[in-house]
């Protein structure tokens, strides 16, 4: 931090030019903030600009010992917020476990035995895969492991970004796909592995695609890695 | 900044190095969960407001006979792009009004999830592992070619 000088702000610099885009902001901030988008008749859709509208509004506990705080029909920035943070646990869990299993060894071993089966296929270290198989579980979970692997320099950009195309397709697989899918299970004409195991094959398709793009179309940005 | 130092000096406690990295893990929920999700509820909303969903249902519901759909099952994949439970739960409504039989929500299945809940994922995976925003669309694109593939060979081989 630098000492408590006071500097006076110079108004005529550079940094104080307004431009066309600046008054054009201007006069977005007021729309979006006054609430008159909100006031015509029989155009509903003009709220999607209007801020009051956009804060949405929290869940309600509607069944109690059913609802949790984040309650249900919450919708915008307040739903999303509660909803975010109903994650928190899960993440703080993880990453706790995690701290404490690599402490002991745990992400060295996974490297050892995973290099052989990731490097050929994604082109990532073996280390990835603890992150792999937490996102199969929790989709938040792998996620933090995934910004720790790239915190702590184990992989680079290019690779963050394919296993990050890895974990985005059917996120969460195992537990979504029993907690969530289960609801159509009566109506499969197929066994339930058929849909699971096509699925996990192609997260690693897809994973493949984005390799080979990064690979060809974006081969600039990864001259330095 | 003492949290870093505290860090340092710890034993080889495994309860100490737990609060470590539960502490990691309130500040990455905090400061890259929250924010994501907070923008991706708000985008939601936004969609939803000027009817962008509806609109590309009636541009691309009959693009779903590929797949050996039914035109109306195009806002299943619609919202699925939104939210899996929100999809299932679609799907299982038409499919109990008898607007899709057992076929296509067996074409549909890998749908669900390997097209699942996008926009909300771009906050909860995307924003929190700090993928580079440039790379976003491409993930997105690679995620879509993932679910209609999905599609044709669940139609062609298995349904």
């Amino acid at each position: 931090m630098e000492k408590n000088e006071k500097k006076l702000t110079n108004f005529d610099s550079e940094e104080w030019r307004v431009g066309p885009k600046a008054f054009i902001s201007l006069a977005a901030a007021i729309l979006f903030f006054s609430g008159i988008m909100t006031g015509f008749d029989g155009m509903k859709w003009l709220s999607a600009f209007d801020f009051s509208t956009l804060i949405g509004k929290f869940g309600t506990v509607k069944t109690l010992g059913k609802d949790t705080f984040v309650g249900t029909g919450g919708l915008g920035a307040r739903g999303g917020f509660m909803f975010a943070l109903s994650l928190v646990p899960s993440v703080m869990l993880a990453i706790g476990c995690l701290e404490v299993l690599s402490h002991y060894g745990a992400i060295k071993a996974a490297h050892k035995l995973l290099t052989p089966l990731l490097r050929p296929l994604l082109g990532v270290p073996g280390l990835t895969g603890l992150a792999l198989i937490t996102d199969l579980q929790s989709t938040d979970a792998g996620a933090a492991l995934t910004k720790e692997l790239y915190d702590q320099d184990l992989i680079t950009k290019k690779e963050l970004t394919i296993i990050g195309s890895w974990q985005y397709s059917g996120a969460g697989l195992i537990n979504n796909y029993f907690a969530i899918g289960s609801a159509l299970f009566s109506y499969l004409t197929v066994p339930l592995l058929v849909p699971f195991l096509l699925m996990f094959v192609f997260k690693f398709v897809g994973a493949m695609f984005v390799r080979f793009v990064l690979n060809t179309v974006y081969k600039e940005d990864f001259k330095n890695e | 900044m003492s949290n870093g130092v505290q860090a340092k000096n710890v034993s080889g406690n495994p309860f100490d190095i737990f609060v470590i990295g539960a502490r990691k893990g309130f500040n990455i929920a905090i400061n890259n969960l929250v924010p994501n999700i907070l923008m991706a509820y708000a985008v939601a909303e936004i969609l939803n407001l000027l009817g962008v969903m509806s609109f590309l249902g009636n541009v691309f519901g009959p693009a779903m006979t590929l797949f050996g759909l039914p035109g109306e099952a195009v806002t299943v994949v619609l919202t699925a792009w939104l939210s899996s439970s929100a999809s299932v739960g679609l799907a299982a409504n038409m499919a109990a009004n008898g607007m899709l039989d057992s076929r296509h929500i067996t074409i549909l299945m890998p749908c669900f999830f390997l097209l699942g809940a996008q926009l909300q994922y771009m906050g909860r995976l995307l924003g929190v592992a700090d993928v580079p925003k440039k790379y976003w669309p491409l993930l997105m694109l690679a995620s879509l070619l993932n679910a209609l593939c999905a599609m044709i060979i669940m139609n062609l081989f298995f349904a």
